[in-house]
């Protein structure tokens, strides 16, 4: 056993004060009995010697004659052993200090001890006769009863009784050694009543102690156990401890203290992963950008070199087509810069958010790729039900406008080019779609083709930075874009939802 | 007065028990008759008692062995002594003839049953004091009923001679005992006998001697045959024994209680 545990410590402290109380009990209920059996005690003690004293003398004489009746036979048939036997029960009742038993010749036959030392003396003392009947002579405390020992006129011999004080004190002194005895025998009991009690209220006191420390010291512990799992970085293990009191206070801001934690921890996780996805963009942008740059730069100077070469071989022709594409290259190395740039700003410039009727803002997106549109001949089909959402309104029709170019862009091939401008329910929140019956897209690229200058087929137009710019602009309004498609000539689905904008 | 027993009893039936043999419940009898009956019945196997109720039980009922010497309190035999006054003219037993001895009670062995047989042997007739028969040719007797009296009778005069266990004497208050002298002892006779039923199985039989001789092998065992009225222990009958025996049951025969 820990004496370290609140609970143990709880325990050992209430033991000891209910044994405390019990061994209290014990003794005032001791002494109180002894104190008041000392006091009944000499009560009787005064009582029976002023009833006694005064027949006491009265009595004597009576035992004396009785005595002298009673052991006539005894003494006539000269049976000593009788007569020892009734010396000693007469010893039980009067405080003799010797009896003497003599023949008619005044010899003693017996004192009543084994040894008998004196048989055989010739008593020399005084004895009555049995017409005087017996005599009593007092010295002090002590007395002597000489009686004739005779029956029916005949005389066996004479008895000596020698009283070492007054019968009655004898009595008295008697009862006070029974009572002394019973006190004895009493403390045995009371001593072992005691352990017994001790004993029990020991156990008991223990396993009551026990129980109620535990009962005591569980909200502790349990807080204890709480505080160590938090600590350890477990949260998700509340403190059951529902009562009204400081301790129940105490439960309830720790579990408040462990769910802000968790709450904090997770929101810092969150962040932790979009920084480290923001972190992955970033690499994956510097790397594009210094890929995507570097092209056309090798362009301008590989032509630049060629131009140099031409010019010293005098073909001016030769020059002019090398002059040509250098500045193709500069001029795709400008728009690449302007989209970057363009991009760079989507996050960093928020225009403020109003309603915008994303239907109107639909057919004004088709209205500014509409050139396109007609030379591929294609239809394009706008939902008529689509609501007012609240958004950045240039930045929700740049959306737009990518969207549906780049739905042209793949739909030139087919026989019947369309594209579907709507919106459908999935989940309990709106999903916004561009969706075409072009080349389709393979399961693999879905997410492959908003990466910045990704172009799946590189003959295609553009920079690359269409969809990238897409799912820029929806995220900075909260809401999410992908792309969905069943395949190869399956056509595609470019959806997203909205959210309020940043900054709204 | 059987609880005294309990725990012998208890032990034998222990040691017996692997043996096979059941040892039965234990049975104090009223007299010697009540006794004798019951060995006629035979509902007793076993008797334990002193020298003298056994002889006289053999001689009734013929139904009694006697196999192992009871030791008492550390004491295999004891003899009687015959005292008179220091001045009396008695020196030998046939100087009672024609006195009065004091003996204690009939059914007392050594203050009784022995110095009347030790008495009856030396040609000696031995009768109740208030015999009509009696005549200076014979020894009377008186009972004083305790041995003490039996001292203070021959010192006042009730008596000329006493006998009793040589132990009494010693334990005789010494201005008595001054008093008085010893003028004969009787020769040693054992403290006690256990004897079987005759006719029991002889294999029991061993199997008992064997058990009850062994009772005091250790401490609880002789515990327990103190407790069994001072009993020492148990040891087999001697070739002098079983002749002293014989000897007494001689006399014992026309010396019988009347």
């Amino acid at each position: 056993m820990r004496f370290s545990g609140i609970g143990t410590r709880y325990a050992v402290w209430i033991a000891t004060l209910a044994l405390a109380l019990v061994a209290t009990a014990l003794v005032a209920a001791g002494v109180i009995a002894f104190r008041e059996s000392r006091l009944v005690q000499a009560e009787i003690h005064d009582a029976v010697g002023t009833a006694r004293a005064a027949d006491e003398e009265a009595a004597l004489r009576g035992t004396a004659r009785y005595l002298g009746a009673h052991l006539f036979n005894a003494l006539y048939q000269l049976d000593v052993d009788r007569l020892n036997k009734e010396i000693e029960q007469v010893g039980a009742w009067l405080p003799v200090e010797s009896f003497l038993v003599m023949d008619r010749s005044r010899r003693v036959l017996t004192d009543g001890t084994a040894a008998n030392p004196r048989y055989g003396d010739t008593f020399d003392g005084e004895l009555p006769s049995a017409a005087v009947g017996p005599r009593l002579v007092r010295n002090g405390a002590a007395a002597e009863l000489r009686f004739v020992i005779a029956s029916g006129g005949v005389s066996a011999g004479w008895g000596v009784v020698t009283l070492a004080e007054a019968p009655w004190q004898a009595s008295l002194r008697r009862l006070e050694a029974r009572t002394a005895a019973m006190w004895a025998a009493r403390r045995a009991s009371l001593l072992s009543l005691g352990a017994a009690a001790f004993a029990v209220t020991l156990g008991l006191g223990l396993l009551t102690a026990l129980r109620l420390s535990r009962s005591l010291a569980r909200p502790l512990t349990e807080m204890s156990r709480a505080a160590g799992e938090i600590a350890a970085g477990n949260l998700d293990c509340p403190l059951t401890l529902d009562s009204p009191d400081e301790l129940g206070h105490l439960a309830r801001a720790l579990n408040r203290m462990a769910g802000d934690l968790r709450t904090h921890e997770e929101a810092l996780r969150a962040e932790r992963a979009d920084l480290a996805a923001k972190n992955a963009e970033l690499e994956r942008f510097t790397y594009t950008v210094s890929h995507d740059l570097k092209s056309p730069l090798v362009t301008i100077r590989g032509f630049a070199g060629l131009a140099g070469t031409d010019l010293g071989a005098g073909n001016l022709d030769r020059v002019r087509h090398d002059l040509g594409r250098i500045v193709a290259a500069s001029d795709k190395m400008q728009r690449l810069l302007e989209e970057l740039l363009e991009l760079s700003r989507i996050g960093r410039v928020v225009n403020p958010a109003e309603d915008v009727a994303l239907g109107s803002l639909a057919r004004e997106a088709v209205e500014l790729v509409k050139g396109r549109l007609d030379r591929g001949r294609v239809e394009v089909e706008i939902a008529p039900d689509l609501p007012v959402v609240r958004a950045d309104r240039h930045r929700l029709l740049e959306v737009l406008q990518n969207l549906v170019e780049n739905a042209a862009k793949f739909t030139g091939d087919e026989p019947a080019p369309r594209i579907e401008i709507g919106a459908r329910r999935d989940g309990g929140g709106l999903v916004f779609y561009v969706k075409d019956n072009g080349r389709g897209i393979e399961p693999r690229y879905l997410e492959r083709v908003f990466e910045l200058f990704e172009k799946l087929d590189p003959g295609a137009e553009g920079t690359g930075v269409g969809l990238a710019l897409v799912r820029r602009i929806v995220e900075a309004h909260g809401g999410r874009a992908w792309a969905e498609s069943d395949g190869p000539g399956r056509g595609s689905t470019f959806c997203f939802t909205l959210s309020s904008p940043r900054g709204a | 007065m059987l609880e005294v027993f309990a725990e012998m009893l208890a032990r034998l039936r222990e040691r017996l028990a692997p043996s096979g043999v059941d040892v039965g419940d234990l049975v104090i009898a009223r007299d010697l008759d009540d006794l004798s009956q019951r060995l006629a019945r035979g509902e007793v196997e076993l008797v334990v008692e002193t020298v003298f109720p056994t002889l006289v039980l053999q001689e009734r009922s013929r139904r009694l062995d006697p196999a192992l010497v009871v030791v008492r309190r550390g004491q295999r035999e004891y003899r009687s002594v015959f005292f008179t006054k220091k001045d009396a003219p008695i020196h030998d037993l046939a100087d009672l003839r024609g006195r009065t001895l004091v003996l204690q009670v009939l059914r007392s062995t050594s203050a009784f049953a022995l110095p009347k047989a030790e008495l009856e042997r030396a040609g000696l007739a031995v009768v109740p004091a208030d015999d009509p028969r009696t005549g200076r040719a014979q020894v009377r007797y008186v009972l004083a009923l305790a041995e003490i009296n039996q001292a203070v009778w021959v010192l006042h005069g009730r008596g000329d001679a006493g006998a009793f266990n040589e132990g009494n004497w010693a334990a005789l208050p010494e201005k008595i005992r001054s008093q008085l002298r010893v003028f004969h002892e009787t020769r040693p006779i054992v403290r006690g006998l256990l004897s079987f039923r005759a006719g029991l199985d002889p294999r029991v039989r061993r199997l008992a001697e064997e058990a009850l001789q062994g009772l005091d092998d250790d401490e609880p065992g002789r515990a327990a045959l103190a407790r069994a009225a001072g009993v020492t222990r148990f040891e087999p009958l001697t070739a002098r024994d079983r002749q002293d025996l014989r000897g007494w049951a001689a006399v014992l025969r026309p010396s019988r209680p009347r």
